[in-house]
Order: C-alpha cells, then sequence, then structure tokens
C-alpha cells in the first residue's frame, strides 16, 4: 500500500488524491487515519481535497444514548443505496476518559448496510472532544465529500441536551426523540431540539409514540421558520420500516430546498463553536502541561482558568515551589485565552512577580483575562491565588496573533 | 501524537462461544485501545470489508471450535484487498500441528487457552505499533 503511505512528497500527495477521487476503499480509509491521528501529513492532504468536496449532502444523526441511532442510519442508508446513492457513515463512539480506550460498536448495529458496496463506514472514537463528535470530523467529512460520496451520515455519541455541534457541520440535522422521554415541557426547552431540521420520533412502533409525535408538532407551531425551512416531525420504525421512505424524501426536498455543503458558507469549525472544548482541547494536547500537572478548569473567548496541585517535583532546593513552576502555570493560562478566538497567537513578552512562597499540597489557581486587543497584539493579565484567596504571583503577557487559523481553515485575507 | 492502536476482534464461521471475545475486546479497550468488536458468525467478505475502511492495525480472531481453519483464506482475501500489512493473531482452541499451518499462511500469533490477558494487550501493542510505523514512515 506504498499509494496510500503517509509520506508527503508532492507526487505521493497528487497520487493520494487521485486514488481518493477515484474512489479506491483502501486510499479512502488510510487517509482518514491521517487526518483522525493528526499525522504531519493530514494538513496538506485536507487543503488538496477541499476544493472538490461541497457537493455531499450531510446528514447529522443525533439523540440520546439508546434512541437507536445506529438502527435508524442503517436503515436510512439502505433506503438510499436503493435510491441508487453512494452512502459514506461517519460513526462517532465515546472515548473512556479514564483510559482513552473505546469499543466502536455502531457498525454492527448497522447490520446490513455495512456489508453493501456501494455503503462506506468508519467508526471514530471520541477521543475526549465534547459536544458529541469527535475533533478531526469535519476533516474526515471533506474527505469523504471528495471520494464523492452522495450522502455523507454523521453518527454523533449519544447526546445531552447541549451536545449541538453537529449543526455547524450538517446540511440537514435530524434529533431522534423516542417515546416516553419526558413531557410536553421537555419539548419546549433550548438546545438539541432547537438544531433539528427533522426531529423523528424513532421506535414510532412503541405506545408512546403518537404522544410523542403530537408533542412535538404542537412545540413547531410556536417556532419561525429557520433559512426557510420549517421543522418536520416524522415517525420512524426501523423494525416495521414505517417512515423510512418518508424520511428519505423529507432529506430530499431539504436538500433541494436548502442545499449541500453548508458547513462551507458557515466558516467556523465545530471545535470553535464551542471555545470551552477547543481549550481543553489545546491542554490535553500539550505535553509540558501533561508534565507538569497543570489541569484546564474553565475557558471562553479572551480568558482561561488553570490549576496545578503543588507536588514534589515543583519544588526547589529550598523546599518551596519553583518560581518557574509559578511562571509555567500563569504562562499556560495565558497561551489558552490569547488562543481562545480561533487564531494561532504566539507569546512575544511576559513579566511576572513573585509574591508568596507556597509549599507541597498548595492547590494554585491562574485566572487569565484579556485587557486589550487589537487586530495583530493582545495583552492578557494573570492573577495567580493560593485556595485561601492569597495571592501568589501577578503576571501580564502580551502575543502577536497571526493569521493562521487552529481549525487549519482558511488564513485571514486569503482570497 | 501518541494515538491509540485500533483493533478488530471478531469470529468467522458458525462457531457461537463469543465469552472469550468479549472479555479480550473489553481488555483491549481498558489498556487504552480502540477496538472495532463483531458479534460471532462473520463472513470473510465482510471482515475483509471492515478491516480495510476501519483501517485497522491489528485482527484477532477468535476460535474454539475449528473454524480457525478458515483463517488461511482470511489471510489470502486481506492480501488481496491491499491489506496483507495487518497483523491477524488467532485465540482460542488451537491443536499444536494446526498452529504451524496458520503461522505459515501468515498469522502472527496463536494464544492458547489460560494466555494471560496482560501478555495479548502487550503482544497486540507492539505488533500494532510495528504496522503503524510500516504504513505512515516519519
Amino acid at each position: 500500500m506504498s499509494t496510500a503511505s503517509g509520506r508527503a512528497t508532492p507526487r505521493g500527495l497528487a497520487e493520494k488524491v487521485r486514488s481518493i477521487r477515484a474512489g479506491q476503499r483502501a486510499a479512502i480509509a488510510r487517509a482518514i487515519t491521517e487526518l483522525e491521528n493528526g499525522l504531519p501529513s493530514a494538513a496538506a492532504l485536507s487543503a488538496a481535497l477541499e476544493s472538490f468536496a461541497g457537493r455531499a449532502q450531510v446528514v447529522g444523526v443525533t439523540g440520546p444514548p439508546g434512541a437507536g441511532k445506529s438502527t435508524l442510519v442503517d436503515a436510512l442508508v439502505r433506503e438510499c443505496v436503493s435510491r441508487g446513492r453512494r452512502v459514506a457513515v461517519v460513526a462517532i463512539d465515546p472515548s473512556s476518559p479514564i483510559t482513552g480506550g473505546a469499543v466502536l460498536g455502531d457498525r454492527i448495529r448497522m447490520g446490513a448496510a455495512g456489508s453493501d458496496d456501494a455503503v462506506f463506514i468508519r467508526s471514530l472514537a471520541s477521543r475526549g472532544h465534547a459536544g458529541g463528535l469527535a475533533r478531526p470530523v469535519r476533516r474526515i467529512v471533506d474527505l469523504l465529500d471528495a471520494a464523492g460520496f452522495d450522502e455523507i451520515v454523521v453518527e454523533t455519541v449519544g447526546a445531552g441536551q447541549s451536545d449541538v455541534d453537529i449543526a455547524s457541520l450538517a446540511d440537514a440535522s435530524l434529533v431522534l426523540c423516542p417515546p416516553g422521554l419526558g413531557d410536553d415541557v421537555q419539548a419546549i426547552k433550548a438546545g438539541i431540539l432547537e438544531i433539528a431540521d427533522l426531529l423523528v420520533v424513532s421506535k414510532g412502533d412503541l405506545p408512546q409514540a403518537e404522544r410523542a409525535e403530537r408533542d412535538l408538532k404542537d412545540m413547531l407551531h410556536l417556532r419561525a421558520p429557520c433559512e426557510g425551512w420549517r421543522t418536520r416531525v416524522l415517525r420512524t420504525s426501523a423494525t416495521t420500516g414505517e417512515g423510512i421512505a418518508a424520511l428519505a424524501d423529507a432529506l430530499d426536498t431539504h436538500r433541494a430546498e436548502v442545499g449541500a455543503g453548508r458547513r462551507h458558507a458557515r466558516g467556523a469549525s465545530p471545535a470553535h463553536a464551542d471555545p470551552q472544548a477547543e481549550l481543553r482541547g489545546f491542554g490535553e494536547r500539550d505535553p509540558w502541561q501533561q508534565h507538569t500537572a497543570i489541569r484546564f478548569v474553565e475557558g471562553g473567548p479572551g480568558r482561561a482558568t488553570m490549576s496545578m496541585r503543588v507536588g514534589r517535583e515543583h519544588l526547589n532546593f529550598n523546599g518551596k515551589c519553583h518560581g518557574g513552576a509559578i511562571f509555567s502555570l500563569a504562562d499556560s493560562a495565558f497561551g489558552l485565552a490569547s488562543n481562545s478566538h480561533g487564531v494561532v497567537a504566539v507569546g512575544i513578552d511576559t513579566h511576572a512577580t513573585f509574591e508568596l512562597a507556597v509549599g507541597e499540597g498548595d492547590l494554585l489557581v491562574a485566572r487569565a483575562i484579556e485587557t486589550s486587543r487589537s487586530a495583530r497584539i493582545a495583552v492578557y493579565r494573570v492573577d495567580v491565588t493560593r485556595e485561601d484567596g492569597s495571592r501568589v504571583s501577578s503576571f501580564t503577557g502580551t502575543v502577536y496573533r497571526t493569521r493562521r487559523r487552529h481549525d487549519g481553515g482558511a488564513p485571514e485575507g486569503a482570497a | 501524537m501518541d494515538t491509540p492502536p485500533k483493533i478488530l476482534i471478531t469470529k468467522i464461521g458458525l462457531d457461537g462461544h463469543d465469552r472469550g471475545s468479549r472479555i479480550v475486546a473489553a481488555h483491549l479497550r481498558d489498556v487504552g485501545m480502540e477496538v472495532v468488536y463483531t458479534p460471532p458468525w462473520q463472513e470473510i467478505p465482510a471482515v475483509v470489508k471492515l478491516a480495510v475502511e476501519e483501517d485497522v492495525d491489528v485482527i484477532g480472531v477468535s476460535s474454539l471450535a475449528t473454524d480457525h481453519l478458515i483463517v488461511p483464506k482470511l489471510m489470502a482475501a486481506l492480501r488481496e484487498a491491499g491489506v496483507g500489512d495487518v497483523a491477524v493473531i488467532v485465540g482460542g482452541i488451537v491443536p499444536d500441528e494446526d498452529e504451524k499451518a496458520l503461522i505459515d499462511a501468515g498469522v502472527a500469533r496463536v494464544f492458547h487457552p489460560g494466555a494471560p490477558l496482560g501478555e495479548i494487550s502487550s503482544y497486540v501493542a507492539a505488533a500494532a505499533a510495528r504496522v503503524r510505523a510500516a504504513r505512515f514512515p516519519t
């Protein structure tokens, strides 16, 4: 498989793009691994493929755990294949927050669809990324789009009420609402139900399904259409096949009226739509923060809070916490706060005071806030305090804001 | 960056004894691997399609009732599909005289009843690292 290997020569890249565009299964799968694992060759590959993407309809499927997402995807995919389409499925399962391991079982529930040659299924582990998706999923969707699939179905991790990342990726978002989960007040809450283009009452053969369908329809009377599309409610049963053809019809109508490839017009990546998750991810990928046991607490645009419990390894020869350790904590908060706007920011100057000696066992918290920001320069103040509130260090830092974006998207000012 | 190995645990043929494959799959998950697990009764073309699309590093085939004899056919099908570089291990009840045939067919390792889980996961981790290094040279 030398054609699909990770070497980043221009010739190798062109060959790889050709194999992917020709729909070669092994080349597509190998390239997904490159993107999933963020190999050095990934950025060039994504850039080379992006211009071919934008034709496929991306269908997001989300809903609570056990709602029947994989079962519905199986039935829907088979329906699409019977209409002559080529379909790719990206199924995301949770990673263990403790070991990082995962059992990827969604595709097993997609029994019949999985063995069809017109179908390509790839399972991804969420790898600690919150929001229902996995970090590189947008690039993977672009790749599958460039490979010529007509429909790309993205099945999220079993979602909670506020896991809404899928909406920024999908052209059409399906939210599954299995019957019997709540009363009509559930139906008017903000969050996941709001992102639905199609609300699907799954397990439609159960007795309470009719009631769930009615509650959702009542809710929709109160809502204005969005981008010209009025959310529809459908009832499906993957067991009896009821409603599956109607669901595929509704997706076709949505494509005709609203279009495909809308993620490109929206610009922001799912990760950037959720800065908290993006900042947490930065901390998890930062070897120095891992090594020094600096933890992400909270963050958002222009701010970040980090903590560090002083251990033996943080001490100096005097038995007190080393100034370098305190500086690292403040600098980490500074780094995350300044990188919270989607563009890569690099530190160019810092100053720190040391006002209180702290020792082993003390919990230190650093809070960074933005004091000014222009197009290229931003300034941050970081207060480091001990658990009892006493000030340990005052830190100021200045960054240069580059033209590069964290999501690998087009740099600012590019045509 | 360190990324978890990706492993397929499956059973081919008519043998339905899946306790062993479940235990191994759960153990590999617990040591931090990403495991694609299938129920028993898989057919070779389905396993090959799955291995290609998921781009797994290692395939573990569990066999307790002579289905290990199908594994050489699986090896040939994997090579034909262009993924002959995946490491295939077999676990379960494999008579000594058959083990040699499996190794000759390209199987990397056979684990017999009583193999400690830690030994299996150490072997799988090393095999996955070798496959990855060959696939994505730096």
